[in-house]
């Protein structure tokens, strides 16, 4: 049995719980999935709708404000009942502060940043990048791991869904308050960004060449068309002509969107490495000479103003 | 002289002589606790004098940013010299101790001193009416009372003087006599605590101040070293720095962050550590004495500490601080991601090694061999991966070949550390450095030409503290010598940006002006170039930190460039031309960008077949 440790925050799963339940299913195996805090009917709930043996609420008031100290002795009770085979956990910040301790607490391996698993000669493996993701390796590990699984890898609608709710029973842990050496202080929430580029699927992105405001609501009427989000080099976000927060480049945002239109970007190397993890670049400039063509995967050299209200035409028709 | 004057004016020498020698010993104290960052090689000494000779006797740097102010000032200096024994003779006289005022030869000096005492005040003079009337910024927001105080015992100093010939004895002479020795001893109070103690430290901090620019050496980590974070750790040349500073605000004037409103004032930052160290409030944090958001404007360009007149060095202590900082991991967020860059790829960019080797690929440039080479071109960061710097260094292995240069360029490169050093990351710096060190002797290298200032200032100054000892050229330097029977004429009017790198650290000024001007360029100069550019705003790591507060550095240089009239302008500093290109897209003003060797190859191979070489 493979136990999964689902991760929440006030009754609201953080999403990459999903993504580890899946990469649990697909071992074929019997999973469980334990969720942990002070108050988990909510997120135990709905964790029930996934294909799963049984969904353990792990509560007691101690457990919120997430602690270290508090997290390794209500999960290290929980193991120690449950007996799982291996054990999986999102890759999350959370899990990177405790999964060390609990690790050493029930003396098991620790494999982290997983992408997947593979069975090889009756044996589990776990496939990680290593040398910056040149390369994947298969770990094996003696005896039962801990396994932490890498946001994104697994694609959290993979998941397999019950006919009927899983059952969730109530796990009893006793959590003594004074041996939790931590003092939590109020969650200190940094002035989100109004805008989040960095999980765009596609930009569309402008740079000097769209030449006047009254243009970038072109760039906008193509992002609209395309379901993108719009972005920007600096001198645009200089020119108050977007927001500060659309800017992409060393000093903005990097994004890695599926798709990244640049529209009369020179593709100053700033830029350039804001935007170099996009999948796919399309880049449109008069000049071609821009570094732009460098980078960019299809290039058109033209008049963006000719072009981008032709395949706005194309997009809507 | 009667006895009973002769006891007043003792008891009068003893107290004022005690009051001097206190303030003094206070500074002394500071000075002696600190830890001692001044080594004077032996080989140093002779430019060390020569230096003294001209910046101290005759003024050079006083009189190079303001000439009439310099030589004003440069007259009242060299009438203080030539007074300093009429004075000695005068109180060995008062006290009773010698008395040669009657003598022969103190008579004709004495007359000698007349024109020397008309400089003095003639200078003085005019120094007062700019000190109180005229009151150039630079000077500070108000009349330093103090400094006027002064310049009126100056003046009267000299009108007793004067005075004396015409009142040889009598009561007349006497009053005389007694004012002259006392405005001197009233000056010699009030010099400790003031900025009049640079005539007694300047000579020393002149002589004491590191021959290359912002010297700043490595850490020793066995040593614990991290950097300066408190006041407590201020080393002992900045700490005489800050006694010296005589408030001039040459330094001032020159900052590009302080010309472009931003709270960085380096004049400030001297007289800050000077308050902090004066109350002794050693265990001050740097970063509040200085306010740590000021310690990061700074782009490392070196103005201010190449204008001082009294020897002052502030990078030491710009760098010195943000060390403390970087060591804590205090450095801004935009170092953050940069260092991560040249942890992980060893370049700034944080862009992988493939994209350099496709470049060597596509130039067709071999991998140095030292057998065969005789040059290694090094690409830095810029070279490896920025498309536009790239097309300058085509030129210059297309120039390199046409004129028979055998060069190749390493396999793999990782970044020199200028950023790491310049940022106070001197952990990272020490690590690339001694990786790329030990590169070059693996592969023989012996001689380097480098298109980036930056990298020639590090590879070429920072490096020799590990021994490093090759040949390190910046390519203007190298192509001006290649082509220098080459000509081509009519490329039209450009201007030329000075990299601060280049033209204020390395001196490299006449060369790329010269090549300019041999193939046919007519260079319309802005006000500040040459060994005094104004800076891009890059340096110092600020290349990363696009958020500036105030007006765009680059916007400003630009706007200078822009006012030659010149349709083009001429850079050689991959970063120079990308913040440069940076403002120009925000400013959308038409001018067109070349670099130097890109423009050199360009008009050699126009020119090839007209080319005609000079016997």
């Amino acid at each position: 049995m493979i136990l999964v440790i689902a991760e929440q925050q006030d009754g609201t799963l953080n999403k990459s719980s999903w993504e580890t339940i899946a990469a649990a299913q697909q071992t074929g195996g019997p999973v469980k999935v334990a969720v942990v805090g002070a108050a988990t009917a909510a997120a135990a709930a709905a964790l029930a709708a996934a294909d799963v043996a049984e969904v353990l609420r792990v509560e007691a008031p101690v457990l919120s404000p997430y602690t270290l100290d508090g997290f390794v002795s209500a999960l290290g009770q929980v193991v120690a009942a449950e007996r799982p085979g291996d054990v999986y956990l999102p890759h999350t910040y959370q899990t990177r502060d405790f999964a060390p301790a609990l690790a050493v607490h029930l003396g098991r391996a620790l494999v982290t940043d997983c992408v997947a698993t593979r069975q090889a000669d009756g044996r589990r493996l776990f496939v990680r990048p290593v040398f910056q993701g040149r390369l994947l390796a298969d770990v094996a590990c003696d005896g039962q791991a801990l396994a932490t699984f890498q946001i994104g890898a697994v694609r959290a609608d993979t998941v397999v869904r019950g006919a009927v709710p899983a059952p969730v029973r109530t796990v009893e842990v006793a959590v003594d308050a004074g041996a939790i050496r931590q003092k939590p202080e109020a969650p200190f929430r940094e002035a989100k960004q109004a805008v989040d580029l960095t999980q765009a699927e596609r930009i569309v992105a402008v740079g000097r060449g769209i030449k006047e405001l009254e243009k970038v609501a072109l760039a906008q009427q193509l992002a609209a068309a395309m379901g993108a989000e719009v972005g920007a080099s600096r001198p645009i976000c200089d020119a108050g002509w977007l927001p500060m927060d659309r800017q992409i480049g060393s000093s903005g945002q990097t994004v890695a969107p599926k798709l990244y239109l640049a529209l009369g970007i020179s593709g100053a190397i700033q830029h350039l490495v804001g935007m170099k993890g996009a999948r796919t670049i399309v880049a449109i400039n008069k000049d071609p000479e821009a570094p732009i063509f460098e980078v960019a995967d299809y290039g058109v050299v033209g008049d963006l103003f000719e072009i981008v209200p032709a395949v706005i035409k194309e997009l809507q028709g | 002289m009667h006895a009973t004057e002769t006891w007043i004016f003792r008891i009068l020498v003893l107290g004022f002589a005690a009051a001097f020698a206190a303030q003094v010993w206070t500074r002394a104290r500071l000075v002696l606790r600190a830890r001692n960052n001044i080594h004077v090689r032996d080989d140093e000494t002779g430019r060390r004098l020569l230096r003294f000779v001209a910046e101290v006797v005759f003024q050079s740097r006083t009189i190079a940013e303001r000439p009439a102010v310099g030589i004003a000032h440069l007259g009242v200096y060299w009438g203080f010299t030539a007074f300093a024994l009429y004075t000695g003779v005068e109180f060995l006289a008062g006290l009773g101790i010698a008395d040669f005022t009657g003598a022969r030869w103190f008579h004709l000096y004495a007359l000698a001193l007349v024109p020397f005492s008309v400089a003095v005040m003639l200078g003085i003079s005019g120094l007062l009416v700019r000190r109180a009337i005229v009151r150039p910024a630079a000077l500070g927001d108000h009349v330093s009372g103090e400094s006027v105080l002064i310049g009126f015992f100056i003046l009267t100093l000299m009108i007793t003087f004067l005075l004396a010939f015409q009142w040889e004895t009598g009561l007349a002479a006497r009053v005389n006599w007694w004012i002259h020795a006392m405005v001197i001893l009233g000056f010699l109070v009030l010099i400790p605590d003031s900025k009049h103690f640079h005539l007694v430290l300047s000579p020393l901090t002149v002589y004491l101040r590191s021959p290359s620019l912002a010297t700043v050496p490595n850490l020793d980590f066995e040593q614990e070293q991290v950097g300066l974070e408190t006041v407590a750790d201020v080393e002992r040349k900045q700490v005489l720095d800050a006694f010296t500073c005589v408030e001039c605000g040459r330094c001032q004037v020159n900052c590009p962050a302080h010309a472009t409103g931003k709270l960085l004032n380096p004049k400030q930052l001297i007289l800050q550590n000077e308050e902090a160290l004066l109350a002794g409030a050693l265990d001050r944090k740097l970063a509040d004495v200085f306010d740590a958001k000021v310690l990061w404007q700074c782009t490392t360009c070196g103005a201010c500490e190449a204008q001082c007149p009294v020897g002052v060095e502030h990078l030491p202590l710009i760098i010195g601080a943000r060390r403390g900082l970087a060591s804590n991991g205090e450095a801004p967020d935009a170092l953050a991601a940069v260092y991560n860059h040249l942890e992980r790829r060893g370049n700034i960019w944080g862009l992988g090694a493939d994209l350099r080797q496709k470049f060597v690929q596509s130039a067709g440039v071999e991998i140095f061999d030292a057998a065969r080479h005789e040059y290694l071109v090094w690409l830095g960061c810029a070279g490896a991966f920025e498309a536009d710097f790239q097309k300058s260094l085509r030129s210059l292995f297309d120039i390199l070949r046409a004129r028979g240069v055998r060069f190749g360029v390493l396999a793999k490169e990782r970044c020199t550390g200028d950023v790491a050093k310049r940022t106070g990351n001197e952990y990272l710096f020490q690590e690339l450095a001694r990786a790329n060190i030990e590169d070059f002797s693996a592969a023989g290298v012996t001689k380097i030409i480098t298109s980036c200032p930056h990298c020639l200032r590090t590879m070429g100054v920072d490096y020799r503290e590990f021994g490093f000892t090759a040949e390190v050229v910046h390519s203007a330097t190298l192509v001006a010598e290649l082509t220098r029977t080459m000509a081509a004429p009519g490329a039209g009017h450009v201007t030329f940006h000075d990299p601060c790198y280049l033209g204020r650290y390395a001196g490299v000024t006449e060369e790329p002006r010269e090549l300019l001007a041999r193939f046919g360029a007519t260079v319309h100069e802005p006000g500040r170039h040459g060994a005094n550019p104004f800076c891009c705003g890059a340096g110092g790591g600020l290349l990363f930190e696009e958020h500036e507060e105030g007006r765009r550095i680059s916007q400003e240089r630009l706007e200078q460039l822009h006012g030659t009239g010149a349709p083009t302008i001429v850079t050689s500093c991959p970063f120079c031309s990308i913040m440069l290109k940076g403002a120009q897209a925000s400013a959308n003003t038409q001018v067109e960008f070349v670099d130097l060797i890109s423009f050199v190859d360009g008009r050699m191979k126009s020119a090839a077949p007209a080319a005609t070489p000079r016997p």
